[in-house]
């Protein structure tokens, strides 16, 4: 109950992560948990399972399109891809953090 | 409406919800296996690094975006469950929403209906009455000549015009009726835009002049209600007033003249206002009534609807109107020789009046009575909003342990809002539902209690998206009201106390808990309903002190029949005839000791006032001439019991071959005469020829309230012109089978007349007080409910707070409290909330009775009798509310309650 504030940090960090992950390749939840988890190595510990609400979230934004197929195992999975919407919001993100990191940076040399 | 689509999907999307989930559960669990991990351990492992499925797939839920709608119907149905497991509470609750929405609803139909409706023409907005301004009251009413003069003068502006609706009487193969007539200009309906629903309406070719088409168009409610809607009644001829006129249409539904709630049901072309002897309604200056009236300039009777098309601006129409007027009006009194009397001439001027809504004289009538009602109405349904909060707020605290464990297994505190407030909307939609059918009922009922006649105010209550909407307003501002406190107080409860002790620990009463609200929630029902019960009071005492204030005539004792002979086809030449016959017959009847015939009678509503001259004094300007005119048979006084102060009544000899008599009142002595005596002096038209020999003491002929006129009372034998409307009989003993015997007088005397009704004086006497009566008896019945549902919700939380409290009462008695102490500790409180809520009440209500002081009669906004009576009145209710409560608590078995739960 009490766990808002750090949810709402790390939804809009989950948010991008999948973002950037789905930007090179299509891919269905549990590869986009393993890509997230290899990227961002062990700095974000988040249940896996947390990463569905973001999915779907993200669909219902219109961020990302999903749609079931069959994968190389040979079983039904459900593959996101980026939307175009999705793809301008990465580069709009990409391009405020960007900013946002410069100026932390700025602030951290001025010492 | 994407999320309509996701929800109808919604069985797929759980389906795949779940596919998704278990996908990478097991892809996991195959990598697992793939490192080494033995299958089960990787099952488990997956699952573990996976974290809690249902609060995973609840957010996914959430996040997919038709959450609400799925949490909507899970509280609704949920609600329904609570309901049927408490179904008293919930009757309770629905009747007292359902009464509480239902009269707001009602009240409102009724408003809207005479208030804001818009008339059923096409575009009414472009429509104009135009009034004559200028004297102290409204005046709409224009000669024949003078509208045509100003429709040649501004062809662009299309106008029309009407007589007033007046009764006229159909005769047909089984027998005589009366029904509502309207002479209107050949234009009128075009203008309006009224269509016809069958046959055609009528058309400026109708009415070219005098001796016209003797045609008329039935109205669509007439046509159904007296026709039976049969198509072959258009062609048909019907006699009206004792010509045949030719039925050549029925006008569109829904139209049923200009004037809110007094509905036309058959219209004729004023051309033929002298065949039809229509003279109701005129004000005539210095002309002859006795012609017909579209050749006179004098005579004022027409009411104008000007169209002021798009294309004209309203400033500029107005302005020109007003200036063909201006130039008529000075016209006119440059012709009056008398200086003061021309200048009140060149006072009018004329002006229009938006007339999309039409005219009523009803809105002025009804606005401070529905006014009133409304905020009967208003705080009846506060009083029914408290109650349910407090029994809401009760019965939350019981169910302090069920919103403790659903928030201990992780249910969000806005989740256990929602369900709650979703249990009180759903509450509030059954009563508003129920509502809708009580405002239907009500508003019909308010139409007839309201009436001043024998038929309720002819006004449609439509079932519209009007009174839809504004119940569903009402019923969801009710539903948050009465819900929110509860719910905020049970979504934050202490999660360990209930769920630890289940009410075990005797638990000092917090005074900030819901108990401490509660009482403010009480205090406030008493308060209200003590406010109401001052103004039931008030009211009803100034409607007894209405229907028994001295009117100057007997009440009781006096029956009137009243008919129309000038409507049957009566000749002026037969109408002694009929006099004596009817007076006649009415002496005939067993009990009756004195008969007589008038013109228009007390409490009649109607009247004729003219301008009158005494002596040879000058005429005087404007309202100081005006007096009432009465022509009366001999025993008129006698019969009415209207006693002779001065002077002598007419007798017998006073006829036509006599000099002119004539009878005043004492207004009209003090008015003419002031100190002067004024028997022996003269008053007239022209020269003032007609001889005063008697007074007699103020009839209040437009009841109670009003100011009693100066009236000349003159004999009908020496007016052979004037028509009888009503015979008068004085009864002793019993009145109803004299009634009876009276309207078969009048048809004995001749079979033509139609009776329009027969009563007692008294009966016309209280309609003249008709809004009074609403309103006393309407606040009278809220007053009452009110009280009955304060002590009802008192009775509830006092109930609720013993059982509460069983373990304390208990432990009272264990120490030694006797059974009559405990009674007493419960009765005390309930009673202390009453004289709490009555004291706040008081202090409410003492600033406010001022502003009713306007519609009281013979009491005091402040009478003591009034403020005492309510507070007695709520104290002993008060005290029955607590006495059963109080009862069982002394009843409480010491080891039983102890050892309870």
């Amino acid at each position: 109950m009490g766990d808002r504030p750090d949810l709402d940090l790390l939804q809009g960090t989950l948010d991008m992560l999948i973002l950037k992950v789905l930007a090179r390749e299509p891919l269905h939840g549990y590869a986009i948990a393993q890509e997230i988890g290899r990227i961002s190595r062990a700095l974000l510990q988040v249940p896996q399972g947390s990463l569905y609400p973001a999915l779907h979230r993200l669909e219902n934004r219109g961020l990302l399109s999903a749609a079931w197929t069959e994968t190389d195992t040979g079983r039904a999975a459900k593959v996101y891809r980026l939307t175009r919407q999705g793809r301008a919001r990465l580069e709009r993100e990409v391009a405020d953090w960007r900013r946002l990191s410069e100026a932390i940076q700025l602030i951290l040399q001025t010492e | 409406m994407g999320w309509l689509s996701r929800l109808i999907r919604r069985n797929r999307l759980e389906r795949e919800l779940d596919a998704e989930l278990a996908h990478h559960v097991s892809e996991d669990a195959r990598r697992l296996v793939a490192e080494g991990a033995p299958p089960g351990e990787a099952r488990r492992r997956a699952l573990a690094r996976f974290g809690g499925i249902e609060p995973i797939k609840e957010q996914a839920r959430d996040a997919r975006g038709t959450r609400w709608i799925d949490d909507l119907s899970r509280d609704v149905r949920h609600a329904f469950r609570m309901m049927r497991r408490s179904p008293v509470f919930t009757l309770a609750a629905v009747v007292s929403l359902a009464i509480g929405i239902g009269a707001n609803a009602a009240i409102f139909s009724v408003s809207d209906a005479l208030m804001m409706r818009r008339l059923n023409v096409t575009r009414p907005d472009e429509l104009y009455f135009l009034n004559r301004d200028g004297y102290t009251s409204p005046n709409y009413r224009f000669s024949f000549p003078g509208y045509a003069r100003m429709q040649a003068a501004l062809p662009d502006i299309p106008f029309a015009a009407a007589g007033s609706s007046t009764r006229v009487q159909l005769d047909r193969e089984n027998g005589s009726e009366l029904a509502i007539g309207q002479l209107v200009t050949g234009n009128w309906f075009e203008n309006l835009g009224v269509k016809a629903a069958a046959g055609r309406v009528m058309t400026a070719d109708d009415a070219p002049g005098l001796g016209a088409q003797r045609v008329a168009v039935l109205s669509h409610d007439f046509w159904t209600r007296e026709f039976g809607a049969d198509p072959r009644a258009v062609g048909s001829s019907v006699r009206v007033n004792g010509i045949a006129l030719t039925i050549i249409g029925v006008t569109a539904e829904g139209f049923t003249g200009l004037e809110v709630g007094s509905p036309v049901d058959l219209w004729a072309p004023v051309t033929l206002q002298d065949d039809l002897r229509l003279r109701g309604n005129a004000s005539t200056d210095d002309d002859d009534d006795s012609k017909p009236w579209i050749t006179r300039d004098g005579v004022k009777w027409l009411t104008i609807v000007a169209r002021v098309p798009a294309s004209v601006p309203v400033g500029s129409g107005a302005a020109r109107i007003r200036g063909f007027w201006q130039h008529e009006i000075e016209h006119d009194a440059s012709t009056i020789q008398d200086a003061a009397r021309r200048d009140f001439r060149l006072r009018e001027h004329v002006e229009l009046v938006a007339g999309a809504r039409g005219l009523s004289d009803l809105r002025e009538r009804f606005s401070e009575p529905l006014v009133i009602l409304m905020i009967t109405v208003a705080a009846v349904l506060l009083i029914a909003c408290a109650n349910l909060a407090s029994l809401l707020l009760a019965r939350s605290t019981a169910r302090g342990r069920e919103f403790a464990l659903r928030l201990s297994l992780g249910a969000g505190r806005g989740r256990v809002v929602r369900q709650l407030l979703a249990e009180s909307l759903t509450l509030a939609c059954l009563g508003g539902a129920a509502g809708i059918g009580l405002a239907i009922l009500g508003g019909h009922a308010l139409l007839a209690m309201a009436s001043s006649g024998t038929r309720a105010i002819p006004l449609d209550l439509p079932v519209d998206w009007r009174l839809v909407g504004f119940t569903a307003a009402v019923t969801i501002v009710t539903g948050m009201l009465f819900g929110l406190a509860p719910a905020f107080r049970a979504s934050r409860p202490s999660l360990t106390d209930p769920l630890k002790a289940g009410g075990r620990v005797v638990a000092a009463e917090r005074s900030s808990g819901p108990f401490g609200f509660g009482k403010i929630l009480i205090a406030v029902q008493v308060a209200l309903s003590f406010a109401l019960l001052v103004g039931a009071l008030l009211f009803l005492r100034t409607f007894d002190n209405l229907v028994s204030a001295d009117t100057g005539f007997d009440r009781s004792a006096v029956l009137i029949a009243r008919f129309d002979p000038m409507l049957s086809g009566v000749t002026e030449a037969q109408l002694p005839d009929l006099y004596r016959r009817l007076l006649d017959r009415a002496r005939q009847i067993p009990g009756v000791t004195s008969a007589a015939l008038a013109l228009t009678g007390p409490a009649t509503r109607s009247a004729r006032v003219s301008a009158i001259l005494v002596d040879k004094e000058p005429m005087r300007v404007g309202n100081e001439s005006e007096a009432r005119e009465e022509y009366a048979t001999p025993d008129f006084f006698k019969s009415i019991g209207a006693p002779l102060l001065r002077g002598r009544t007419f007798s017998a000899d006073d006829d036509a071959r006599r000099p002119k008599v004539a009878v005043v009142n004492e207004m009209f002595a003090k008015h003419f005469f002031g100190d002067r005596d004024p028997i022996g002096h003269h008053l007239g038209y022209g020269p003032a020829d007609v001889e005063i020999v008697g007074v007699v003491r103020d009839v209040r002929v437009d009841g109670p309230k009003n100011v009693v006129p100066a009236m000349v009372y003159y004999p009908l034998a020496q007016n052979p012109g004037e028509y009888a409307r009503n015979l008068f009989a004085r009864v002793t003993g019993p009145i109803a089978p004299a009634e009876a015997a009276l309207r078969g007088a009048v048809l004995d005397a001749n079979r033509n007349l139609a009776v329009q009704e027969v009563t007692t004086l008294g009966d016309l006497n209280e309609r003249l007080v008709s809004s009074d009566r609403l309103i006393s008896r309407l606040t009278g019945i809220f007053g009452l409910l009110a009280v009955g549902v304060a002590c009802l919700g008192l009775y509830g939380t006092v109930a609720y707070s013993v059982v509460r409290r069983t373990n304390e009462i208990g432990v009272r008695m264990a120490l030694g409290a006797t059974r009559g102490g405990v009674g007493w500790l419960v009765l005390r409180e309930t009673l202390a909330l009453v004289i709490a809520g009555g004291v706040l009440g008081v202090v409410i209500v003492w600033p406010l009775l001022t502003y009713l002081s306007s519609l009281l009669y013979g009491v005091s906004p402040h009478d003591p009798i009034a403020l005492s009576a309510a507070a007695a009145g709520l104290v002993a209710a008060g005290a029955l509310a607590g006495a059963i409560p109080a009862w069982r608590a002394s009843r409480v078995d010491p080891l039983t309650a102890l050892r309870a739960d």
